[in-house]
């Protein structure tokens, strides 16, 4: 259930990217896939090492999934301002 | 042949179709699933045992063959015995009651012996049978004549000599007074029956045998079928140590055990030389000198040694009756037998020839049985029976549902008035909406009821609940096929076309949407059917063949009726189809105000996953495992009544919940629990029975294991897996990989909303919840298909245009459309919820979550994602800035006709190219403000004209669009190479 829940929270923040310059690597979908990625990752990373099993959610599992959708965002978001600086 | 002819031969055809149909409803029964019409369903898990360590697919099937043998002894009506994946079996029993005794009966593994043939006989029957080259005593004979004639059977007729001359008894009553003369054996540890056992006979002669044998003689009065049995019967006990077999004759001209024969009956001593668990790997094979059929086998080492002993004692008996040494022929007269006994059966009865084994067979190399065995397929049926017998998998029950007869009944009344009503709806909405174009459509949906229906009869699929919910739900697939064309005829219509070119159009141009839009429809529904369980084939399969049909009448018979009516009187004014006027352009900035729409979809994926987080999801018992009961009693109580009687009868630790049922009353209780057996099950049902007498056997139960909770769980998840490749697949190949993408986004969307909703509501999910909304989900894609289908048609259509204008527009000319689809299938839905019952208000909740945000997301998601990625693509990067340039930097909502005839003209000034007239523009458009307007359709321009929809008129637009289209590409490769 863990799993839902972040993925859930990742896709939910990937929504306002629409209000971020559209600079991320691969546009929107590559947004999309920052946000889960990072989200699912970053909540699985921490939740394994507070030693909760997967099927144990409460509020702080879906707050958990927040830092590592904006991380996903980030990382998305570099790498497409990279690539434009970038000449062709 | 012509137009014309073609119509009519398509209308002759439907016709005759729905003819004959009517025909197969009237002589054929539907076949109803046991949900509605009462009944038992059981489900097994095969599991290995002993030297095994896996279950095989032969094991199972063995496994069935058995089931079936029982069963039919049972007497039940039409029952279904059905592999269901690689180890499990469903069994349906209609009109069963007690699932316990039936559990009982069907389940048991099966229970193979060898005997020493003759040592084992008894009395009488040893003088006869028991002496090989021996001539039985002649008063013995003559009692045993006697015998049979006084139960109405000859003696001397050929299948009943075979058995008389081995001494059986032709009753089992006989044999069984027989039996009961014997002294006990107490503690007997190598009888194959630790326990005495009960028969129940008729009072009257023949004594004909009612049930048994039964450990208890409770048991002998309880039926699986609920039928009475003669409590003044003559009940008769058979101590441990003795049993009785029957046996049947064998057909002279087959050589196999014929079945539909009277059987015969010996008393044994229960003194079995080796069972069924000693004996490995049998197969039927040949024997290598004579090519002839054999059976062979090995054993464990157990076996070897009991089989070896056996076998060597039959022998020398064999030898002690001969007078010197003797030939295999004679030595056949003289030889004994072991039997192979099956479930008190005598499948087998093979020689053991002296002559040729005179220390009888070691068993080293395993033994093999031949030479009596007219055909393969008689070898072959003894293998089975050694396989069954030598089975090493135990059949676990890890599911029982049980629904009588009165609930079964009202779920089949609650269903048909739930597809009625939905049926008259949608009609009345057509009729409203489309007119005579409705008119045409009811028609075909009412073929399309006919032949639906006959196909259920005939095929047979067994209609079950969820069957029906997938039926109410094909009523909206088949009128959403005829909104989508119907809704294609009035443009063209008000294009100004004539009726007949209007319809022709339409048809033309609606139907790669629909095929579309069906393909996925019948790709979750064949996905469904491959991994989903028992339950969920139905809705599956119902879908999967509605949606068939509903492509023949909803597109093919409608294009045939309208054809052939298309140069009537009737078909002369626009106003017949709904399509006078300019009809109704919806001019919203669905882009622009995207944004907005992702914020809200945001905030409620939000509070979902908070609500998942802290809530959870209430997983019913198909994934949870545990028992729910439903029962409604005639003595007022409360919740706490019910719980402290089912604690009085050792069941303890359940929710109660006191229900309302609109068929039942308020008097209704559901129950559920930790899972229970068939045992447990049934003493509930007894105690409330007693204490608050149950309303018209109203009562019904769902047992689920923990291992079946899994593999629901687990065919959901699969399901859900491969419905999205598949479906994204489809769409990447029709279209485009790039509106695939968009596609699987909205899909995620909608599951997370609808799991957020289930998580915030609390209402409970099962494996009919999931089929529902996995069902919606191929369903909802109709609307993005339709979406992109427009949006792909029109990309060609507007050379200049940015890709938002693009999609703006096409949402402005389906929108309409989709609303009318979603509408007509809410319309099903909606009746669902308010006639189907408790099963199928379920699936309506699930569909009407699925269809609200599925709508939802392929307006305000999918598109928006798709415009938001497309508009990265150089191309269409160049044209937003040349938009932006003329617009004074911004673009606007919708492609302004001047603007872009000015686009055209500054390309031509830079190529030098003179330049042509573009179509005047009517009307331009607004800014990016969102508002909502009617325009008349045609003052669009020469985007929608200029594609040569205009019957010929036209022409030089086309041209002049051709042009403009070859211009902008020149242009386009030559400021690409400038750039690079």
């Amino acid at each position: 259930m863990a799993l839902v829940v972040f993925f859930t929270m990742g896709i939910a923040l990937w929504h306002f990217t629409v209000f971020v310059p559209d600079r991320f690597w691969q546009g929107i979908v590559g947004a999309f896939i920052g946000a889960v990625v990072g989200s699912t990752v970053f909540g699985l990373i921490v939740q394994e090492a507070s030693g909760k099993s997967l099927g144990d959610t409460d509020i702080s599992t879906a707050l958990l999934a927040i830092p590592g959708t904006l991380i996903g965002l980030a990382v998305v978001y570099f790498l497409g301002v990279r690539a434009e600086e970038q000449p062709d | 042949m012509g137009t014309r002819r073609r119509h009519l031969f398509v209308l002759l055809f439907v016709l005759g179709l729905v003819a004959v149909s009517g025909l197969v409803i009237a002589t054929k029964e539907t076949k109803l699933g046991l949900d509605l019409q009462g009944g038992l369903e059981l489900v097994y898990e095969g599991q290995p045992t002993g030297t095994a360590s896996d279950v095989s697919g032969q094991d199972v099937d063995n496994a069935i063959s058995i089931i079936e043998q029982r069963i039919n002894k049972l007497g039940v009506s039409e029952p279904e015995v059905a592999r269901l994946g690689e180890d499990r079996i469903t069994v349906s029993l209609p009109g069963v009651t007690d699932a316990e005794r039936a559990a009982e009966q069907v389940g048991t593994t099966a229970k193979l012996f060898f005997y020493d043939w003759e040592p084992s006989l008894i009395g009488p029957q040893f003088l006869i049978g028991g002496r090989p080259g021996q001539a039985p005593p002649e008063k013995v004979i003559k009692a045993s004549e006697e015998r049979w004639k006084a139960a109405g059977r000859n003696p001397e007729k050929p299948l009943n000599a075979q058995l008389f001359s081995g001494g059986a008894y032709p009753t089992a009553y006989d044999a069984a007074l027989l039996a009961a003369e014997q002294e006990p054996i107490e503690n007997c540890e190598t009888c194959s029956v630790s326990k005495p056992r009960y028969y129940l006979f008729e009072k009257q002669p023949p004594h004909e045998l009612v049930a048994g044998p039964e450990f208890t003689r409770k048991d002998l009065y309880i039926s699986p079928t609920g039928e009475k049995r003669p409590k003044n019967g003559i009940v008769v006990k058979v101590p441990t140590g003795t049993i009785v077999v029957s046996e049947y004759p064998t057909d002279p001209e087959t050589g196999q055990l014929d079945e539909t024969a009277e059987p015969a009956w010996f008393v044994l001593k229960d003194q079995p030389a080796l069972s069924g668990d000693e004996i490995t790997d049998p197969e039927q094979t040949y024997e290598p000198q004579t090519n002839l059929p054999v059976v062979a086998f090995q054993f464990t080492d157990e076996g070897r040694e009991a089989f070896a002993e056996v076998t060597r004692k039959i022998a020398e008996r064999g030898q002690a009756r001969a007078i010197g040494p003797v030939g295999v022929e004679e030595a056949e007269g003289l030889s004994g037998r072991f039997v192979v006994i099956l479930d008190n059966e005598i499948k087998s009865a093979p020689l053991i020839n002296f002559a040729q084994n005179p220390g009888g067979i070691d068993g080293r190399t395993g033994a093999q049985i031949g030479g009596g065995f007219n055909n393969i397929d008689d070898a072959q049926e003894l293998a089975t029976t050694l396989q069954i017998g030598a089975l090493p998998i135990n059949l676990k029950l890890i599911s029982e549902s049980q629904v009588s007869a009165t609930l079964g009944s009202q779920a089949l009344d609650d269903g048909i008035k739930a597809g009625l009503v939905g049926l008259a709806l949608v009609i009345i909405f057509l009729l409203l909406y489309y007119r005579f174009l409705g008119l045409i459509a009811s028609i075909a949906l009412g073929a399309y009821g006919v032949i639906f229906f006959a196909l259920i009869n005939l095929i047979p699929i067994t209609l079950t609940l969820p069957g029906i919910a997938g039926l109410v739900l094909t009523i909206g697939v088949a009128a959403d096929s005829n909104i989508v064309i119907f809704e294609r005829i009035k443009e063209e219509v008000r294009a100004g076309r004539s009726m007949s070119s209007a319809i022709s159009a339409g048809y033309k141009r609606g139907i790669s949407t629909i095929i579309d839009a069906n393909v996925v429809t019948l790709l979750t529904a064949f996905i469904l059917f491959v991994l989903a369980t028992a339950g969920v084939k139905g809705f599956a399969f119902t879908l999967g063949v509605g949606t068939i049909v509903s492509l023949l009448t909803a597109v093919i018979f409608t294009q045939s009726l309208l054809g052939t009516m298309s140069r009537s009187r009737v078909l002369r004014s626009p106003s017949v189809l709904g399509a006078s006027g300019p009809g109704k352009r919806w001019h919203y900035d669905f882009m622009g105000a995207s944004r907005w729409f992702f914020s809200i979809s945001g905030v409620i994926l939000i509070v979902g996953g908070l609500a998942l987080a802290t809530k959870q999801l209430n997983l019913g018992i198909d994934f949870e495992s545990g028992t729910r009961m439903k029962v409604a009693l005639v003595d007022l109580t409360n919740e706490e009544g019910v719980r402290s009687t089912l604690e009085e009868a050792g069941i303890s630790g359940e929710e109660v919940q006191q229900v309302s049922d609109p068929n039942l009353g308020d008097n209704v209780f559901q129950i559920q629990s930790h899972e229970l057996g068939p045992g447990e099950v049934k003493d509930a049902k007894a105690a409330l029975a007693a204490e608050y007498r149950i309303d018209n056997e109203a009562f019904e139960s769902t047992s689920v294991g923990p291992t079946f909770g899994q593999q629901v769980a687990r065919s959901a998840l699969s399901a859900l897996i491969f419905s999205l490749l598949v479906i994204c697949g489809y769409v990447a190949l029709r279209f485009d990989p790039k509106f695939a993408i968009p596609v699987l986004i909205a899909i995620f969307h909608d599951i997370l909303i609808t799991a957020g909703v289930y998580s915030l509501t609390g209402k409970e999910v099962s494996s009919g919840t999931v089929a529902a909304f996995l069902t919606i989900l191929g369903y909802s894609i109709y609307d993005t298909i339709i979406v992109f289908d427009r949006i792909r048609e029109n990309v060609p259509r507007m050379p200049r245009a940015a890709f938002s204008q693009i999609v703006n527009r096409s949402m402005s000319e389906v929108l309409t459309r989709s609303l009318a689809t979603s509408f007509s299938t809410l319309l099903g839905v909606f009746s669902l919820m308010v006639f189907g019952g408790a099963t199928l208000q379920d699936f309506a909740f699930a569909m009407l979550v699925g269809i609200a945000s599925g709508t939802y997301s392929s307006i305000f998601i999918a598109s928006p994602v798709l415009t938001a990625w497309k508009e990265r693509e150089p191309g269409f990067v160049r044209r937003r800035l040349r938009i932006a340039e003329i617009e004074g930097g911004r673009v606007p909502a919708f492609a302004d006709d001047i603007e872009m005839a000015k686009l055209g003209r500054d390309d031509e000034a830079e190529t030098g190219t003179p330049r042509r007239t573009e179509a005047p523009a009517v009307e331009a458009a607004p800014g990016p403000v969102a508002t909502v307007e009617k325009t008349d359709e045609s003052g669009n321009g020469s985007g929608i004209l200029a594609e040569g929809d205009g019957d010929g008129a036209s022409t030089s637009s086309e041209r002049r669009q051709r042009n403009a289209e070859r211009r902008a590409r020149r242009q386009a490769r030559r400021k690409h190479g400038r750039n690079r």
